[in-house]
């Protein structure tokens, strides 16, 4: 398995460098740049301008200028926010998207396991429509609908927990985009481990099981919990991606300063080294999610094997 | 710029020095204070900086507002009052003396000197410096568009330290609104020392040596800035508010919410069409002040389609302004007929003759206008503008007067803001959507959209006769004469209709009932924290 961990870390990198390039190219295709303002600068502060961030030099030379300080661990200099570098922001940004997004994974995990065992084993009753119900409505309503029907009722109504905005990880400001996140994350969760359970409660195996004679409890938790993970599993992946890095309605709603309203600004100001610093830190994090999803794969299931 | 100056025609009168006494938060008699002088106000995005000489948005100025004081500033009626100057004087057409108060001193203790100024302007257009606007201020200094070029050194720039507490200003040809310009924080003083020794960290907390009302506290990228009362600022007996925090919310309906939740003092701007419902739910908090600043569609003047004076003058005849405004927008904005708008100085508004016509009697004369110009109904014409509610609301609205009024067939297209800017700044366009705030208080500003040759001029046209009296308006020490020849030229080139003016922009937004020292007639949204105080609720 180290090997297979080793062979998975090093075909990254192919894929990283594939990544920025295609990123890189398309950021300097697309139409306008970054001080295409509401004021157009004067020829002499473009030059002045492109010098200072070397723009002026041919794009091959820039591109490789990039890759040189990028294998230095630099992600560069922001054209948008003058005082700050990539790393500084992506520092700033990345513990609270990591806050936000993974605290509510595992809330999520727990909570959409819990209620899809519950849903499956009481299959068509009361317990499994209600557990249905809260899935399609995390699935259906928008989270730019959800965020504020919150904020009316636990910040502006009962003035439990405030609106918006984030203070050094105190949990007050926490519990609403997480709540949010959970919410919907819980929908995808529960559903997905009460078709699966079903599924596997109707294998051969588990008929087996109960002809044994063993009780429910060792009959799900012991043989078919295990199996019928997999499925959850291979939506932890992209769901914990999103949440992390794309977070940016529930960012944009509570005012949060997470990476997703970073990527956005910075792809609307056309901040090339933010946006490509951002592509970088989510690609390795997916490429290290998706590991860590295969990884459990051959955890969960005998028949794969690394 | 080519500018001579005559000295002989120089008003004596001018040569008075002003000095003007200052006080901070003119506080009402009877007033009685809260105990807890803090304020949250939301500056509706990240500031790209915090270096005056880099800072070009309006979040980021806020601050360095607060944080630095130039040679004058804006009072909370916009008003040009001193800052770091207690007086000033014109000596000659282009020479002006301004004379720094003794008790001028950095947040460490140092004093605030002629040549602190002189490095931060030099450093301000320097070519290393890259500052986007540079050029906007260095056309007013001597010298200045050269250094931006680089064709010549800052040393050689029209800023001199006389002696420890005096400064010269040179300008290329007279200025007479330089204290009005002097306002803006780009053209302020830098602590040397400190930007040496902490090189581009000079910014953060604990390094940023500052000679404002506030000292900078704590600066969170995308969450918040806080400042706190400056204990060295010469005016600090007179400073209410201890500490201002800054959020950067940019989301118009999060910031509402955090407003009524109590996380915010200071909603930055009201959500579009939002802005009567709220006025009835917050009738004490809802301000609304007219700025100067105007929503207008660029024409292409030279594309093949607006060639024909016509055609252009047909476009705008038949817009109805007043709907625009009370119905479309519905945000208290002014309908605008004209380049200048209310407020602005150096320059009168000069609306259309047609603008008090009926709208029947207006129609009629754009239609026999495109006959002439042998514009056949049907014809298409592409109007362009950036993806938002707001502007959706108003190109549906004008591509239906155009198409009902004039039976044309307009084509809107929306596109990313980067991608509008882009087109507007190459004319790749027909038309397009625009909109401009005024830089400083002075026509000039706005003169700068329709002017031949000027870089914010998207319309592409050029009258070299209006601009012949721009440039003599300019060389004129005579503010009356100065006055009489801008608007003259204004009237000029709008009669010309390069571009069509729609609105005055308005700034709707809620601040606190309790918060004193607000003002409706800072039309240039320029409110410094020390002029503020918190009543008691």
């Amino acid at each position: 398995m180290w090997s297979y961990t080793l062979r998975r870390a090093l075909a990254t990198l192919p894929t990283l460098l594939a990544v920025i390039t295609v990123c890189y190219l398309m950021l300097h295709a697309t139409p306008g740049g970054p001080f295409d303002g509401e004021r157009k600068v004067s020829a002499a502060v473009l030059a002045n301008l492109q010098a200072k961030y070397h723009l002026d030099l041919p794009l091959w030379q820039q591109y490789l200028l990039y890759l040189k300080s990028l294998l230095q661990g630099d992600l560069g200099a922001s054209f948008r926010y003058a005082d700050w570098s990539v790393n500084d922001l992506v520092a700033n940004a990345m513990p609270v998207s990591l806050a936000i997004g993974g605290g509510s994974m595992l809330i999520s995990l727990v909570i959409g396991i819990g209620l899809g065992i519950v849903a499956a084993l009481r299959q068509n009753s009361v317990v499994d429509h209600g557990v249905m119900l809260i899935g399609n409505i995390g699935s259906a309503f928008p989270s730019f609908v959800i965020g504020p029907v919150l904020i009316l009722v636990f910040a502006i109504w009962l003035k439990w927990l405030p609106a918006g905005g984030w203070d050094s990880f105190q949990p007050r400001f926490m519990v609403l985009p997480v709540a949010l996140l959970t919410f919907i994350n819980v929908a995808t969760i529960g559903r997905v481990m009460r078709g699966s359970l079903i599924e596997v409660l109707h294998s051969n195996f588990i008929r087996t099981a109960r002809a044994k004679g063993l009780p429910t409890r060792v009959v799900v938790l012991r043989h078919a919990l295990k199996p019928a993970l997999l499925p959850v599993v291979s939506v932890i992946g992209p769901l914990a991606i999103s949440s992390i890095t794309a977070a940016l309605v529930t960012e944009t709603v509570f005012s949060l300063p997470g990476l997703g309203k970073l990527i956005v600004n910075g792809a609307g100001n056309r901040d090339y080294t933010l946006v490509l610093g951002l592509v970088v830190m989510i690609t390795v994090l997916a490429v290290l999610l998706n590991l860590l999803v295969d990884l459990a794969y051959a955890w969960l299931d005998p028949k794969i094997r690394y | 710029m080519s500018f001579s100056t005559r000295k002989s025609a120089f008003a004596v009168a001018l040569a008075a020095a002003f000095s003007i006494p200052s006080l901070a938060a003119v506080i009402p008699a009877g007033t009685q204070l809260h105990a807890t002088q803090t304020l949250i106000r939301n500056n509706g995005s990240e500031p790209e900086t915090l270096d005056p000489a880099l800072a070009e948005s309006v979040g980021a100025n806020n601050i360095t507002r607060d944080v630095f004081e130039g040679l004058t500033a804006n009072d909370n009626t916009g008003k040009t009052v001193p800052g770091v100057a207690e007086s000033w004087k014109q000596t000659d057409l282009t020479t002006w003396v301004f004379k720094l108060r003794a008790n001028a001193k950095w947040s460490n203790g140092d004093p605030v000197t002629a040549e602190d100024f002189v490095f931060g302007i030099r450093r301000f257009m320097d070519p290393k410096t890259a500052s986007v606007y540079a050029n906007t201020f260095g056309i007013f200094l001597l010298n200045g568009v050269e250094v931006v070029k680089g064709t010549k050194p800052p040393a050689e720039l029209g800023v001199k330290a006389l002696d420890r507490l005096t400064l010269e200003v040179k300008t290329p040809y007279p200025v007479s609104f330089l204290p009005a310009l002097m306002t803006n924080n780009n053209l302020g003083p830098i602590h040397k020392a400190s930007l040496e020794k902490n090189g581009k960290d000079w910014t953060k907390p604990g390094n940023l040596v500052s000679n404002g009302a506030y000292v900078l506290k704590e600066w969170q990228v995308n969450n918040r800035v806080v400042i706190e009362k400056n204990p060295q600022y010469w005016d600090a007996a007179n400073v209410q508010l201890t500490k201002v925090t800054y959020l950067p919310i940019e989301d118009g309906t999060a910031d509402v919410k955090m407003f009524e939740s109590g996380e915010n003092e200071w909603v930055y701007q009201l959500p579009p069409g939002t802005y009567e419902k709220s006025k009835a739910q917050f009738p004490k908090e809802n301000r609304n002040a007219p700025m100067i600043g105007i929503r207008y569609y660029s024409l292409q003047n030279k594309n093949p389609a607006f060639a024909d004076v016509r055609v252009r003058k047909a476009l705008s005849m038949v817009i109805d302004r007043d709907i625009l405004s009370q119905r479309v927008t519905a945000d208290g904005q002014a309908p605008a007929y004209s380049l200048m708008v209310a407020g602005v100085e150096g320059a009168s508004a000069t609306p259309y003759e047609w603008a008090t016509w009926p709208m029947d009697r207006r129609v009629a004369e754009a239609k026999k206008l495109l006959e002439q110009a042998g514009v056949k109904p049907g014809t298409k014409y592409t109007f362009s503008y950036n993806t938002s509610e707001y502007h959706k609301k108003m190109a549906v609205f004008a591509a239906s007067e155009w198409k009902t009024k004039l039976g044309l067939n307009i084509e809107t297209e929306t596109m990313e803001f980067k991608v509008l800017l882009k087109k507007r700044h190459d004319g790749d366009f027909q038309m397009a959507r625009n909109g401009w705030l005024a830089d400083y208080n002075d026509a000039t500003t706005f003169l700068a959209l329709v002017k031949c040759d000027s870089d914010n001029n998207n319309n592409f046209n050029c009258n070299r006769q209006a601009e012949a009296l721009i440039d003599q308006g300019s060389q004129s020490a005579d503010p009356v004469k100065r006055k009489a020849l801008l608007t003259q030229a204004s009237k000029m080139i709008m009669d010309d209709y390069p571009m069509i003016p729609l609105l005055q922009y308005s700034l709707p937004r809620l601040v606190k009932a309790y918060v004193g020292g607000y003002s409706l007639e800072n039309a240039q949204d320029r409110f410094r924290s020390k002029d503020l105080f918190i009543i008691k609720h």
